[in-house]
């Protein structure tokens, strides 16, 4: 573990990394059609009530210092939770990677390889991640923090590059369908928040514990700051009826860039960019979804699952007949899979292994005192 | 029989078959012709020396096999001291020992009948006398040969007593000669070399405009001698080793002690100790002998000719190897950031030098990536192209007939060849090879239809971009890395290109030198003291690289030039 330990900035640039993939495919778009011109409202509104609840889960986790979500369940439930925990999240992590490497190379075919089937695609994906994943996570954390600054840098110049191409009115109505659906049905956008669920299990790999907080807080903020960026260019670039059709909104808000006759067409040096964070989000997702695997199966050398991990992200990958099946699946399942798993699941069981906790405590202490 | 054959056998000679000359040297592969030889396992094997002359005579006769060995010399002769005479033998190589020393300080006082030989006073020297009840107590010191040898008779600076045969003959294989004289368990050895070598040049692959033109020779003490000349101070220590069942090649593993880092030190030495290998003849054996594993084959220990440079990582905290008969010295820990830094960097202004820096920064990607961009961008991402810059591509391949990988090999591997061949050839003929290769070959490959004229830009490019990588391995690896990202760039174009490089990203990272990330400084992103690429101005550069752990954190009082606040 002693090599796997990762410094804060590189625990933010991962957390960060996990909002930033899942805008690269459909999320924005997903978001704008469940809350329309109201979108950017909302999210500073969900966005806020994320950062409250990732507070909340790092006030209950410094309450286990060092610890997981699986070894809290273990405190909680003994193995059997510990096991159960374990399964779900695992589960979580290769549906939603699998989900998105499915619906990110079936835009990387309809865009630059029509004629090759996806399985190879996919397999392409795969074959990279067997052989990053025999490295150390500090390793791959490494070059997440190269990675994040270039996505960073490549939405930021989509957005100043496509300023000419705004149209500000697209804002309005500011509340788009409704407060109700703004704030209420609005909600369902938490699912954005994905990367929270990636807080569960950072305080073992933290270098420095003690900046648990600003790790936590700071990737939120960020990924929220992220999103709006994301939303607004494609709010600003798209009427409604036009973003309801893009594969990949921010793709095709790339292809919108000129400078002058030279620059032309530099989406694919975007997509350069967004391959190497699919990429790496794929790599990290599956180094620690082994080492949960590891933990809770007390296997010596989590290594020879690398391929048993990979194969298994192909195969889910591949259980949707067609991309409709998995553009649902990552539009709607996906958001409601956050919500249920990360936000509700992972809160309850803080929230129980705590009062735990003070029980034992508080039974303690009256023992003391009778003593 | 034939008149024809008659007149054939009786003129003509046939071989025959039987006494044909058909040298073999190993029939079968899997039947081993001799047992395993004992040797460079010896070296454990400490025989002390004997008293008698003649045992040890035969005994170094046949470690020397004196009888088929021609450049062993054994010199019998007779050693006068204090009016006795001895039967003593030296033992040298011819050709690697000073004739004249031999001569003038050592045979002849050893053979002369001088006053100091034939002084035949008391042997025992009184050396404190005391009375008690009239009976005399004296102190008396007896008259010690050996001591008497080296400090009366032989004028020598270097002269050691060794007591076993493995340093005598350790000795006189590096070029001194033994001295074994009769009745003496121990043998003299005396240092007379005096072989020939080369001086010292300019630096031939290190070239630099504002530094010192001095490079390391193949003599570690020359070497040796030129850091000491640059370090200029007395913590600057120079451990030997040995390393080379059967060569014993000295090494030398130089720290400034109080400044370089302990553990780095002990591994340098702990790697070094714990080698069997029969021989080590450069330092380059060594450096992938005592390298961390790496996937990529990335060059994990600087190597470098300029003694300036070893003197400048030596004043960092680092440790430098010699290795004698290598004009190179090893430094470690080498990080990524080093093999894209030349000496002149810290001789020129900051701007200057960081602007060089970018420089070969982009000359390392395009030396690595270029050629397979190209060839994903021209397969797969034509749009990215302006349609003007695409017409004129596609009107330069429109008379190739080769697809455009085949195109782009051709010419690769020709230029490897190229390459190759210019360093092969006599120097007179090297450039003329390179006209003749890159001029006149390629423009016969346009216009015979055979590469198009942008290839040979795209090519020419990455080959001057390899050239501006300051440090031969790491232009070496990239160069053959390159040939991985030509063919992802032409399977599956960015895609491949992007899995690729991430792949060797993630390798790279998990690299170690000693201990060291090979790539801190550039990732993780934080802030580790005097391990930035680029160069802060003279100023501002207080701390000794973090990841040393020097014992010593500054190189630099925080206000260096303290002139200005006079």
């Amino acid at each position: 573990m002693e090599n796997s330990k990762i410094s804060a900035a590189e625990a933010i640039s991962i957390v960060f990394g996990i909002f930033v993939t899942y805008t690269l495919v459909a999320l924005p778009k997903s978001m704008l059609e469940s809350t329309k011109t109201a979108t950017l409202i909302n999210i500073i509104y969900v966005g806020i009530i994320a950062l409250f609840i990732t507070f909340l889960i790092y006030k209950l986790l410094i309450k286990f210092p060092g610890d997981d979500i699986v070894d809290i369940a273990e405190y909680l439930g003994g193995k059997p939770l510990k096991v159960f925990i374990g399964i779900i999240f695992i589960f979580y992590f290769l549906f939603s990677s699998s989900i998105l490497l499915r619906n990110f190379c079936e835009c990387l075919k309809i865009v630059y390889y029509p004629m090759t089937s996806l399985i190879f695609i996919i397999l392409a994906f795969l074959i990279a991640i067997c052989v990053t994943l025999h490295h150390r996570f500090s390793s791959i954390a490494k070059v997440n923090l190269l990675i994040i600054p270039l996505v960073v840098i490549s939405i930021i110049f989509l957005f100043i590059a496509n300023i000419e191409n705004f149209s500000f009115d697209n804002i309005f109505p500011i509340f788009g369908d409704g407060l109700f659906n703004t704030f209420i049905t609005g909600l369902g956008n938490l699912g954005a928040f994905g990367g929270i669920t990636l807080l569960y299990f950072l305080p073992p790999y933290l270098k420095e514990p003690q900046k648990m907080k600003k790790v936590y807080l700071t990737s939120v903020i960020l990924g929220t700051i992220y999103i709006i960026l994301c939303v607004s260019i494609i709010l600003f670039m798209f009427v409604s009826l036009m973003y309801t059709n893009q594969i990949m909104p921010l793709y095709s808000a790339a292809r919108h860039i000129e400078f002058g006759n030279f620059f032309q067409r530099l989406e694919s040096i975007f997509l350069l960019i967004w391959i190497l964070q699919m990429v790496c989000y794929l790599c990290i997702i599956s180094k620690i979804s082994m080492s949960t695997f590891k933990k809770i199966t007390n296997i010596r050398d989590e290594k020879p699952m690398i391929f048993v991990f990979a194969l298994l992200i192909f195969a889910i990958s591949l259980l949707p007949k067609n991309y409709a099946i998995s553009k649902f699946i990552e539009d709607y399942i996906y958001h409601y899979m956050v919500i249920i798993v990360s936000i509700f699941l992972g809160v309850f069981l803080l929230i129980l292994a705590y009062l735990k906790k003070r029980k034992k405590k508080e039974l303690n202490t009256n023992h003391e005192q009778s003593i | 029989m034939h008149i024809k054959d008659l007149f054939s056998s009786l003129f003509t000679y046939t071989p025959d078959d039987k006494q044909t000359y058909n040298f073999n040297l190993i029939e079968d592969p899997n039947t081993k012709a001799y047992t395993d030889s004992n040797l460079g396992k010896e070296g454990n094997d400490k025989t002390k020396i004997f008293p008698s002359l003649t045992v040890n005579l035969d005994y170094l006769k046949s470690k020397y096999n004196l009888l088929i060995n021609s450049d062993i010399i054994f010199r019998e002769f007779v050693l006068n001291a204090r009016g006795k005479q001895y039967n003593a033998l030296l033992i040298f190589i011819d050709g690697m020992i000073n004739t004249e020393i031999m001569n003038e300080f050592i045979l002849e006082p050893l053979m002369m009948r001088n006053k100091n030989n034939l002084y035949e006073g008391s042997q025992n020297r009184v050396i404190s006398e005391a009375v008690a009840n009239n009976i005399t107590v004296r102190k008396v010191k007896k008259f010690n040969l050996p001591n008497f040898i080296s400090s009366c008779l032989i004028p020598q600076n270097a002269i050691k007593q060794v007591s076993t045969f493995e340093d005598s003959i350790s000795g006189i294989n590096s070029g001194n000669c033994a001295l074994f004289v009769d009745t003496l368990n121990l043998a003299f050895d005396i240092e007379v070399k005096g072989f020939q070598q080369r001086g010292i040049e300019k630096p031939s692959n290190e070239i630099v405009i504002k530094g010192p033109h001095e490079a390391f020779v193949e003599n570690i003490r020359t070497n040796t001698s030129l850091i000491r000349r640059f370090v200029n101070n007395e913590n600057l220590v120079i451990e030997n080793l040995s390393v080379g069942n059967i060569t014993k090649t000295k090494c030398g593993v130089c720290y400034i002690s109080g400044l370089a880092n302990e553990d780095l030190i002990a591994e340098v030495k702990f790697r070094m100790n714990n080698l069997d290998v029969d021989s080590l003849l450069s330092a380059g054996q060594l450096e992938q002998l005592i390298s961390d594993s790496s996937n990529l084959n990335i060059p994990q220990l600087i190597s470098s000719e300029r003694p300036d440079k070893a003197a400048s990582y030596l004043l960092d905290g680092r440790v430098i190897i010699l290795v004698n008969g290598s004009p190179y010295a090893l430094i470690t820990p080498g990080i990524l950031s080093d093999f894209l830094s030349s000496p002149d960097d810290k001789n020129q202004k900051t701007l200057f030098s960081d602007f060089t820096k970018i420089i070969r920064l982009i000359a390392a990607f395009i030396t690595l990536l270029l050629p397979g961009l190209y060839v994903a961008i021209t397969s797969f991402h034509h749009e990215i192209l302006p349609t003007e810059l695409l017409f004129s591509i596609l009107a330069s391949r429109a008379n190739v007939p080769f697809p455009i990988i085949f195109e782009l090999l051709v010419l690769e591997i020709s230029f490897e060849l190229i390459r190759e061949a210019g360093l092969r050839v006599p120097s007179p003929i090297g450039p003329t090879i390179g006209i003749v290769g890159a001029l006149v070959m390629g423009q016969a490959a346009v216009s015979a239809g055979i590469v198009s004229p942008i290839l040979i830009i795209i090519v020419a490019i990455t080959a001057t971009a390899s050239f501006a990588i300051p440090d031969y391995a790491f232009g070496f690896h990239l160069r053959v890395y390159r040939f991985v990202f030509i063919f992802l760039g032409y399977l599956c174009g960015f895609l491949g290109i992007a899995l690729g490089f991430f792949v060797y990203m993630i390798a790279m990272c998990d690299s170690k030198s000693f201990g060291v990330p090979y790539t801190i400084g550039i990732s993780p992103l934080e802030h580790v003291k005097g391990t930035s690429y680029y160069l802060p101005p003279i100023w501002k550069r207080e701390y000794r690289p973090g990841f040393l752990n020097s014992r010593k954190e500054t190189k630099q009082g925080h206000i260096s030039m303290k002139w200005k606040n006079r």
